[in-house]
């Protein structure tokens, strides 16, 4: 119990007010939204991946496709094929990106079971 | 006396719709249509196991006009089907419990019933009947998410239409050719009929270029509504080419190309319910891929694909739910940093991403590989298939991409959007909690994924937890997350930003719609025209012919007595000749 209040008194007002807003079963992961922990987040995939490239040499794949002879395959496949999507992304917004009331479809959603903060901003507390 | 044995047990849900839109409105009653929405797929499902027998059932006979009816058939593939959609029922009836709408209860039950009475049908008449009362029925749903979803409910019930009339096109055709027989089995492209009934279907299934009602009507449906919406038509249309289309080499492609293309649409796409449409288009494409193998295990991957893809495709459905519910939005661009208010709904969308991804231990880890399997398998008599395989496996990167990071990250965390709300309702959390809890038990190695083999209409021998196949799939989901954190790093992934992003429906919604505006304009252009010319025309003769023949007129004018005597003896010659000819 001092130990908690101990820690609760190193905090900054920012962070107890981060505690008192959040839902009482988030605040033991409220780290999860520390810069610092987001920036090192990249070497948990990161050492996976190593991982299971070796891991991939040492128990390779029962029945081989063509690209299994190379190791990390799948791998590969991940990286580039999910760079490649994102990396479209910005052509593609230019090509087919509109204002939203390019359709001019607007209208009053009903509050009661649909919401559009383009229109009412209605939520339900 | 009516044998309830012979009834097909969607019928059971359709007569509850019926009943819940005939209970007045208030809250005394909104209990009633409650246990009605909760209770009736329960009702269905032990009507499915009283009348299943492991073997093929066939009943409900109906002779109308000389036509035979079947209303009914049960056999390993449609029971599937039937139990999935009781179940998928009662969580979207939990889910939707708070909400007190007389009209999304019906319609949700008349809607489950259609798609269970559908897949439950023997004949290609009694399918047709509930192919069109899920679009009638459904739409509802869609028009329930306000006044800016009326032309989208237009839009998606005109496609519907159409697709239940090529449908019934297609029956007739492929009867007569059939000697008459309704009876639904396997079609093929070989025989009269077979393109209409798939082109029927490709509609409702979302094939490429067909697919645009998904992406236009479900993210403008009301909360539950999109829910309920993304539960039973495309998978009703999968049964139907499960049923009628096994083995159809075309379907391989054109499944290949629904599992890639919806990749960059949801990629740039900044409504988090529409990004779930086209993750929805992108997982139809693996089970249409696997029908078009044909093989057993691909067959098998495609009925537990279908089976645990309406779960967590639901799952993920009710957390971006819950989050509008409680926000008032589903744009990316107008949320993040959520798991600090709503830290259930967080770990239950984490779950569904996990399972659509395909992480082992949750739910699809064990469906998609049989289908990835098969294709890599087949590939082995016909290397042209490794160019699928591999574009399956790029579809799965994409998965990761929409489904396994983007939703769940920009929602829950990506910077603090400094939002702070309540935790989704009990109801939604519940619901929540049971899709998420069969996510993981579906996948559970020991006596869960075998429980799904158990439904699977061939013996499964595949075993999923092999060293190799649990390193591969870790291998693509770490490089895919890796890739995620570099390109941020870098600041190469996308921001998100509101916008329109145009598709196919484009060339309705704009070009088609601007076509029959221009020929309507011409038209009334060419009508003002047409009457100048004529009001023209004749004040021109009438002004003539007054010159000619009035008082003042020409005609009128004293002329000298000769020329009146040539006119009289030329008009005398005239008639002369006239009648020597006719006598």
């Amino acid at each position: 119990m001092a130990e908690q209040e101990n820690t609760v008194d190193t905090l900054t007002d920012k962070q107890l007010e981060e505690r008192q807003n959040a839902h009482p079963f988030a605040v033991p992961f409220l780290w999860l939204g520390d810069q610092k922990v987001i920036d090192n987040f990249i070497w948990i995939p990161v050492i996976g991946m190593i991982a299971m490239i070796a891991l991939g040499v040492v128990f390779p794949q029962a029945k081989p496709a063509p690209w299994d002879v190379i190791p990390g395959s799948w791998a590969i496949i991940g990286f580039v094929a999910y760079s490649f999507i994102v990396l479209c992304a910005k052509p593609l917004f230019t090509l087919l990106a509109r204002n939203e009331d390019y359709y001019g479809e607007g209208g009053l959603p009903d509050p009661e079971y649909s919401t559009d903060p383009d229109i009412t901003g209605e939520h339900h507390d | 006396m009516i044998d309830i044995f012979q009834v097909n047990p969607g019928l059971w849900l359709i007569l509850a719709g019926l009943i819940c839109a005939l209970v007045p409105k208030g809250d005394a009653f909104a209990m009633l249509r409650k246990a009605l929405v909760i209770g009736a797929p329960i009702l269905a499902a032990v009507m499915i196991t009283q009348i299943y027998t492991s073997q093929e059932v066939l009943a409900g006979r109906i002779n109308i006009g000389g036509l035979e009816l079947t209303t009914l058939r049960i056999d390993n593939l449609s029971m599937v089907w039937g139990y999935l959609f009781c179940l998928i029922g009662v969580l979207n009836g939990i889910f939707g419990f708070h909400e007190k709408c007389r009209i999304t209860d019906s319609s949700a039950l008349v809607y489950a019933g259609a798609a269970i009475a559908g897949v439950l049908s023997g004949d290609l008449l009694t399918l047709f009947l509930f192919w069109e009362l899920t679009a009638i029925s459904s739409v509802f749903l869609i028009w329930k998410g306000g006044e800016h979803a009326y032309a989208a409910g237009i839009r998606y019930l005109a496609l519907h239409v159409l697709s239940g009339v090529l449908l019934l096109a297609g029956a007739i055709v492929y009867a007569k050719a059939n000697g008459g027989d309704y009876m639904f089995n396997n079609i093929g492209l070989d025989v009269p009929g077979g393109w209409l009934i798939l082109i029927a279907i490709g509609i409702k299934c979302g094939f490429p270029f067909l697919h645009m009602w998904m992406q236009d009507a479900y993210p403008k449906a009301s909360i539950t509504g999109t829910v309920i919406l993304s539960a039973f038509t495309t998978k009703m249309a999968i049964y139907a080419l499960a049923r009628g289309y096994v083995g159809t080499d075309v379907l391989i492609y054109i499944g290949a190309v629904m599992t890639c293309f919806p990749v960059f649409f949801a990629l740039i796409e900044n409504d988090l319910r529409r990004v779930l449409a086209f993750s929805l288009n992108n997982q139809l494409g693996f089970m249409v891929c696997g029908i078009g193998i044909g093989t057993e295990l691909a067959l098998n991957g495609v009925v537990g694909q279908v089976f645990v893809h309406v779960i967590f495709k639901s799952l993920l459905f009710m957390s971006i739910g819950a989050v509008m519910y409680r926000v008032g939005t589903a744009k990316a661009s107008e949320l993040g940093g959520l798991f600090r208010s709503m830290p259930f709904t967080a770990v239950f969308c984490l779950i569904g991403a996990g399972s659509i991804a395909a992480f082992p231990l949750l739910a699809a880890f064990v469906t998609k590989a049989m289908i990835i399997s098969a294709v890599i398998y087949e590939a082995t008599y016909n290397p042209g298939l490794y160019v699928i395989a591999g574009m399956l496996l790029f579809a799965s990167a994409g998965v990761m991409e929409h489904s396994g990071i983007k939703v769940p990250y920009f929602t829950f965390f990506s910077h603090d959007s400094g939002r702070r709300v309540k935790e989704a309702p009990w109801n939604m959390l519940v619901a929540m909690g049971l899709a998420s809890a069969l996510c993981i038990f579906l996948a559970f190695p020991w006596g869960g994924y075998q429980m799904l083999y158990s439904l699977m209409p061939y013996e499964a021998n595949y075993e999923p937890y092999t060293v190799d196949h649990v390193v591969f799939q870790l291998q693509l989901l770490f490089a895919a997350i890796s890739a995620f954190c570099v390109l941020k790093k870098l600041k190469l992934y996308p921001a998100e930003k509101r916008a329109e992003i145009l598709d196919f429906d484009w060339t309705y919604r704009k070009l088609g719609l601007g076509i029959v505006r221009w020929i309507g304009a011409m038209w009334t252009r060419l009508g003002t025209a047409i009457s100048r010319v004529r009001n023209r025309a004749i004040e021109g003769t009438g002004r003539r012919l007054y010159q000619m023949f009035s008082p003042a007129g020409a005609m009128s004018e004293d002329a000298p007595s000769g020329l009146a005597a040539v006119l009289t003896a030329g008009m005398l010659i005239i008639v002369l000749i006239f009648i020597y000819f006719v006598r």
